[in-house]
């Protein structure tokens, strides 16, 4: 490296180039799409998509059809349904559709449904979100995004509040029981939570695509535990929430 | 603890298969040197945080079809450069990144070596030299030097074969030469 050379590189310490964002959240955050196999063509996974939305749709909105797809693989609220592609999530989390912030005594005069207090110990939850009838959070913030998230649901068939996960091919499934409530753990691909809104459409539940998620059926309501837990501590955190006193308003 | 963090093949390799963890970690990897290229192909920060997030999204999507074994960093400049481009074209925005000299090292912080090497002065000079280049010559100094991208890399951000980055480079030092001299102590 001659003179000039040394320079330049002496110059890269001298230039005042702005901070790097932390880019890492946002990414993640919209990384919907597992990585593509090659030579697997884009048009028919989309319509695998389509057809497997087009068929949910179709059975909701003919009730008597709802017990067959609830069927598929079914806990709790929740149903999981393997696709080859995933639709597409907007690009932050839209955490109002988790309802509005309450406090936990709000909650349990407004949610309608029975659910667990949030865990014993700390961190608290820095935030209780309610949509009465549909669901009750509790959200551990970081800045406008949040970092954990557990929601509970009413899981009974017929529900408004039915949940729906799609898995793709490099998520693994397991299934398993904590404390003889039955227990799902999806890890280590992409999952996109669809939820069904009152009036039977789809929309994606609040954009928080979550590296790793327990579902566990309590009693007939849905806990769902996301956020970058592990799942022995996932499940430590299902553990410490109490059996709850909250009970229908 | 204490277990070595996993190297960047073995990253790739993990997210190829859907771990999104892993491709964080790639993410935070490469966001730095990512984010810079981006800023000096758009030329306006905004659109380089953009930029830089819209390719790691897209990169992670064609992620099948990057040859594993090869190295990671020049696919992935490739993406973001291209990505930086295409949104100043969309802005109509001229190429050429202002770039300033730091502002007085604090008193706090001890200046590496090769900053007390150059003198307000000598900086103000190469920066004046460069941003007199024309945009080839100035980019590929900037990806060499400033950025301190190897010629494989440099080729990658720039859409050009490393045979041209080699021979570019030495032109364009040729022309900053003449403007700026060579200031040897």
């Amino acid at each position: 490296m001659n003179g000039l050379e040394r320079e330049l590189v002496a110059l890269s310490d001298a230039v005042e180039w702005p901070d790097s964002p932390d880019l890492a959240p946002v990414v993640s955050g919209r990384l919907g799409d597992a990585p593509r196999r090659p030579g697997l063509a884009r048009r028919p996974l989309a319509i695998t998509v389509a057809v497997v939305l087009a068929a949910v749709l179709a059975v909701l909105a003919v009730p008597p059809a709802r017990t067959a797809i609830l069927d598929w693989l079914g806990i709790g609220g929740a149903r999981i349904v393997r696709v080859d592609d995933l639709p597409p999530l907007p690009l932050r989390q839209d955490l109002e559709v988790l309802g509005g912030p309450a406090t936990l005594a709000e909650a349990r005069a407004q949610a309608g449904f029975r659910f667990a207090d949030p865990p014993r110990g700390e961190p608290r939850p820095d935030e209780v979100r309610l949509a009465p009838g549909l669901r009750v959070s509790y959200l551990w913030r970081d800045g406008p995004d949040a970092r954990l998230i557990v929601t509970q649901f009413p899981g009974r068939v017929g529900d408004p509040a039915l949940l729906k996960k799609l898995a793709g091919d490099a998520t693994r499934i397991d299934r398993f029981a904590i404390d003889g409530d039955t227990a799902v753990w999806l890890e280590g691909g992409p999952h996109v939570v669809l939820f069904v809104a009152p009036d039977g459409l789809i929309r994606d539940d609040h954009g928080w695509l979550a590296g790793n998620t327990l579902l566990v059926d309590r009693d007939g309501t849905t806990v769902r535990v996301e956020g970058a837990l592990d799942r022995p501590n996932a499940v430590d955190l299902v553990r410490a929430m109490p059996a709850s006193p909250s009970s229908e308003g | 603890m204490g277990s070595r963090p996993p190297d960047e093949e073995t990253l790739v390799a993990r997210a190829k298969r859907g771990e999104t963890t892993a491709y964080e970690e790639l993410v935070r990897m490469h966001q730095g040197i990512a984010f810079r290229v981006a800023l000096v192909a758009a030329g306006d920060r905004g659109d380089a945080e953009e930029a830089a997030q819209d390719a790691f999204v897209k990169a992670y999507r064609a992620l099948g079809r990057f040859r594993e074994g090869s190295p990671f960093l020049p696919w992935l400049l490739r993406i973001v450069a291209n990505e930086a481009r295409n949104r100043r074209r969309s802005a109509g925005r001229r190429a050429g990144l202002a770039l300033r000299a730091a502002a007085v090292v604090s008193g706090d912080v001890a200046p590496s070596p090769e900053t007390t090497a150059l003198t307000l002065e000598r900086r103000d000079t190469l920066l004046g030299g460069l941003a007199a280049l024309d945009e080839r010559d100035r980019e590929v100094l900037v990806h060499r030097f400033l950025l301190e991208l190897g010629e494989e890399e440099t080729a990658a951000a720039l859409g050009i074969r490393r045979g041209t980055v080699k021979s570019r480079t030495s032109r364009a030092l040729d022309r900053l030469r003449a403007v700026v001299g060579e200031d040897v102590p």
